[in-house]
Formats: C-alpha cells, sequence, structure tokens
C-alpha cells in the first residue's frame, strides 16, 4: 500500500497542479482552471512533437513485429548449435544501458557519414525495443505445438502455409501486444533519441528542452496528458485481455458440453 | 524421412531469423566495435582522428572529477538496487502468497505506473523536492522546519529517490513473474516437515528465485548508475554521475575519444560485475534449479 502511494503520489501532484490558476507550482492551491491545458493543446511545438513522436513510435512497431516476429519464429523452431548465437544477439540491448546504445548509435552513423533524421531514430529505437519483443514472441511461439505443425506438413502444406494458418492465429494477440509495447516505450523514449535525433523534436525532447528553461505549469499539463492517454490505453489492454480469458472459458466450456 | 524433414525445417527457420540477426550486428555489435575504436584515437570537434593513444584511458582515471561521479553511480546504482529488490521481494511474496483478489488490481496498477513517463516522473520529483515543493512546505506548515531541507533536492539523495520511483515498478513486476511459478503447498509441505521462516527461505523458495533475482538487481543497478538525466534535473552540483560526463564529451565538448573510453570501461566494468554475480550465485549452488 504505502509503496503503491510512493508511486502515484508524485504523479497525482503533477496532476494536481496543471489545474493551477497562477503559473506557481508551490502550494497552497489557489485556484481552478484549465487554461494550461488549452495553451498546450493550441502549441505548435507540441503539436510537432507529438506527431514526429506518433510517426517514430508507429514506425518502430511495425519495423519490431515484422523482424521481431521473423527473429522468434526461427530461433524457436531451429536446433541449430547458433540458436543461442541469435538469441544473445536478440537480446543484448536490453543489458546494455540506453546511453551506450545511445553514443554507440552516434558513433556509427557520424563515422559512416549518416545524417541523423528520425530515420536513425527508428533504427535506434527498433534495436532497443528487440528484447522486450524477442521474449514476448518467443514465449508464445515455443508454445505452439510441434505435432501441429508435423500433422499440417503430412497434409501437405508448405511452410508459408503452416506459418500462416497454423502459427499465427495462435499467436497473433501476443505479437500484436508485443507491437503495442514496442510503440509505448518507442513514443516515451528519451535518452537514445536524444543522441540520434537531428533537427526534429519528438514529445518527450519538446518535454526536455521545457524542463531545462525553468518551472513551466505547461509541462504539467503535458505529463497529465501523455498520463491520461497511456492509463486509456492501459485499461482498454487489460479489459481486451479479460474479455478474451472470458471468451477462451466459455469456448473450453461449451467444448466440453458437446462432448457429454 | 521425419529426422530429414526436421534438420530441414531447423535450418530453413535458421534462414528466416538470420536477416534480423545480420541487422543487429550491423546496428547494434557494428556500433559498439565503433566505439571501442573510438576510445583509441584522439577526439577532434565532434569527430576522432590520429594519431592511435590511449590517453582516452588515461584521463578517464586520471580525472578527480571522474572519480567523484564514478563514486557517485555505483552509490545509486548499489542503494536503488538493493531497495527495490529489497522492496519488491516482500510486495512480489505478498502478491502471490496472500493478496488473494487484491493481486491482479494491485498488479494492474503498478505496471500502470511504469506508463508514465520517464521525463514526467524526474519533473514530478523536482516540483515535489523542489525547496518551495510539496515536502518543504508542507513540514514548514506543520511546524517541523524553519526553512526548507536543502539536502532534498540538488543531491545524491533526490537522484536516489527519483531512481526508486523509476525502477521500483520493474523489480516488483519482474520478482512477482519470477514467484509466480512457486506453489504454495511446496512452502506449506516444507512447514508440515517441520522447516522454520530461514529454513524455508533458504532452502525452498531462495533457490528457485536467485537467479531472476540476480537479473532484477543488475537490471536496476545498470539504470541507475548510468543515468545522466535524473542528475541533470535533481543533482546539483555534487550528484552528477558517470554518465553525465559521458554526455557532456559526446554532446557538449565534442570529445569523441574521452567518451568512448569512459563507456568502454562502463561496460567493462558492468559485464565483470555480473560475471561475479554469476560466480556467486554458482558457488552458493544457487545457479541452476530444476523447476521439476
Amino acid at each position: 500500500m504505502v509503496a503503491l502511494v510512493f508511486l502515484f503520489a508524485p504523479l497525482a501532484i503533477v496532476v494536481l497542479f496543471a489545474f493551477h490558476e497562477t503559473n506557481s507550482l508551490t502550494p497552497p492551491f489557489e485556484g481552478f482552471s484549465t487554461r494550461w491545458f488549452s495553451e498546450v493543446v493550441s502549441d505548435r511545438a507540441v503539436r510537432s512533437g507529438l506527431m514526429t513522436s506518433l510517426r517514430v513510435a508507429s514506425l518502430t512497431a511495425v519495423a519490431t513485429f515484422v523482424s521481431g516476429t521473423a527473429a522468434a519464429y526461427g530461433v524457436s523452431r531451429t536446433e541449430s548449435r547458433l540458436k543461442s548465437v541469435y538469441a544473445g544477439l536478440f537480446l543484448l540491448p536490453i543489458a546494455l544501458p540506453a546511453l551506450i546504445l545511445g553514443i554507440a548509435m552516434l558513433s556509427f552513423f557520424s563515422s559512416r557519414g549518416i545524417a541523423l533524421s528520425t530515420t536513425t531514430v527508428v533504427i535506434a529505437h527498433t534495436v532497443f525495443v528487440a528484447p522486450v519483443f524477442f521474449v514476448i514472441a518467443r514465449t508464445a511461439l515455443d508454445r505452439v505445438e510441434v505435432a501441429q505443425l508435423e500433422a499440417a506438413a503430412d497434409l501437405g502444406a508448405p511452410p508459408w502455409y503452416r506459418f500462416r494458418r497454423v502459427i499465427l492465429p495462435q499467436v497473433l494477440p501476443v505479437l500484436l501486444a508485443g507491437a503495442a509495447m514496442a510503440f509505448v516505450i518507442s513514443f516515451d523514449e528519451f535518452i537514445v533519441t536524444f543522441f540520434v535525433i537531428g533537427s526534429e523534436s519528438t514529445l518527450p525532447l519538446v518535454i526536455f528542452s521545457r524542463l531545462r528553461r525553468t518551472i513551466d505549469p505547461s509541462v504539467n499539463a503535458i505529463s497529465s496528458l501523455l498520463l491520461f492517454a497511456n492509463l486509456a490505453v492501459w485499461l482498454a489492454a487489460v479489459l481486451y485481455a479479460v474479455r478474451l480469458q472470458r471468451r477462451r472459458r466459455r469456448d473450453s466450456l461449451a467444448q466440453k458440453e458437446t462432448r457429454t | 524421412m521425419r529426422s530429414d524433414l526436421a534438420a530441414r525445417a531447423s535450418r530453413a527457420s535458421l534462414l528466416v531469423a538470420t536477416p534480423p540477426a545480420l541487422a543487429m550486428l550491423l546496428f547494434l555489435i557494428a556500433p559498439i566495435a565503433v566505439v571501442v575504436v573510438y576510445s583509441f584515437l584522439t577526439g577532434e570537434l565532434f569527430d576522432v582522428g590520429r594519431p592511435a593513444t590511449i590517453d582516452n584511458y588515461d584521463s578517464a582515471f586520471g580525472l578527480e572529477v571522474n572519480r567523484t561521479m564514478v563514486w557517485n553511480s555505483i552509490v545509486t546504482g548499489l542503494v536503488t538496487a538493493s531497495v527495490t529488490v529489497g522492496l519488491g521481494l516482500p510486495i512480489a511474496y505478498w502478491l502471490q502468497f496472500s493478496a488473494g483478489r487484491w493481486a491482479t488490481p494491485v498488479v494492474s496498477l503498478v505496471v500502470a505506473s511504469m506508463f508514465a513517463g520517464y521525463l514526467v516522473r524526474i519533473y514530478a520529483w523536482r516540483t515535489v523536492l523542489g525547496s518551495n515543493g510539496v515536502v518543504n512546505t508542507g513540514l514548514e506548515r506543520v511546524g517541523l522546519i524553519d526553512e526548507p531541507l536543502g539536502f532534498l533536492i540538488f543531491s545524491r539523495t533526490a537522484v536516489i529517490i527519483a531512481e526508486l520511483h523509476l525502477l521500483l515498478p520493474f523489480a516488483i513486476v519482474i520478482l512477482y513473474a519470477a514467484i509466480r511459478p512457486v506453489r504454495p503447498d511446496l512452502l506449506e509441505a516444507a512447514e508440515d516437515l517441520g522447516a522454520g521462516p530461514t529454513l524455508r527461505w533458504r532452502q525452498v523458495l531462495l533457490p528457485l528465485i536467485a537467479s531472476p533475482m540476480a537479473s532484477a538487481w543488475m537490471f536496476v543497478f545498470i539504470v541507475s548508475s548510468s543515468d545522466f538525466v535524473t542528475p541533470q534535473f535533481l543533482g546539483g552540483v555534487r550528484g552528477q554521475l558517470i554518465g553525465t560526463q559521458i554526455n557532456r564529451y559526446f554532446r557538449e565538448a565534442g570529445d569523441y575519444g574521452k567518451g568512448a573510453a569512459l563507456a568502454v570501461l562502463m561496460i567493462v566494468f558492468y559485464a565483470m560485475f555480473y560475471a561475479l554475480i554469476r560466480a556467486s550465485l554458482r558457488l552458493a549452488r544457487l545457479h541452476r534449479v530444476d523447476w521439476g
């Protein structure tokens, strides 16, 4: 309980002062107003940061979904001695501090003469989130029964068809959840982005530049909006998972009934 | 024929994973290699040049300011990792064995707090701990203090508090995932056989979760000790971590050589530290327990 208070109290204070009438962030609380929200919503820097962040996070999610699924599928099905080498490669970024990944990417791009842009950010983010997606996807893929695949093969289904019709339907929800994780992490990522972005700004970089200047209630308003958006996405995911579970339970009950 | 088919499937699967693996080589291993090479070159304005040198390592060890920052990083990492795992463990235990129907909502809330942005949390602590912040004004109002507590913000303490806030949810989630497969009847059986709390912990629970516990500890240690953004806003002059210096070399001074040398030393330190933890787990016979 105390831990939950510790986790949420500072965030609650940020949200509270987002509604403060004056631009002071110190108690006492002097009056309720939504002026900071309307200021933020019409702020051009915030808007363009938001658009950049959405673009980067979407591209990262798609790139992660495609390459991560191939990686997890290959590693989960192969019996080659290279299996653990491959797995190690996909898991390595989680052992590296984001700072190291950021400066490594910066050094690499500058040594190759590649200009920094949102493209370099997407590349860096895709590497950064690879371990998370890989772990999630591999757990699901490992659970697919080999017997099913062998049965499909015996019935003459070619590899792609086996993947498409036997494996994918079983793991797609998990893969999509993994891609959503990639989106969320990329959307919030600051450290790696800080090193490999060119002239554009993602939303975290916009917040960073305001944080540096001075105490600014518009940061509270942006933070609150982000917090609510994240919580809404999270709530939707939880509700979806609960519904899925209920449907599964119903299906298995129905199966039992038809059997008897 | 079956084995032939299996062998072919195995090779084909490896082929599917090869393009992403090559991408990782290009965008992860090659960049790290570039950093290693850079660490032996002379830094120029936002670039490096010849001749090859070991001066970067010399200055990495020689600079007084680096030593202070390294010390701060180690203290911050040790405290954050130990406190988050120390708090996370009883919370995970409670969630698994006694929370009952409270487990799901509490875990959901903990995970939800992870979604509050990184910068948002730092900002939150700056408002809370500041000299006009909620804590100081509150204490003054109550009459416990006459003037703002100076050590609350712009100090290592402030950095550690923010790191705890950032990483406690991760520790709880990792430890909860580790403890979830431990069935309650396992502990009950040990109790029935006369094992007291200490023995149950040492002989039953610890061997089952030691490995993920070490991973959680190391993860928190790495993230908190390498941070440079939190110290920038909360650390003041004396609370800076070594990441601050690396960032400064790369983004401000433009001396890629010196920055790269510090980065290489950092990676080597983490790798050696982790190897040490693994080795001590092995010595204590806690490294690989069969789940059965």
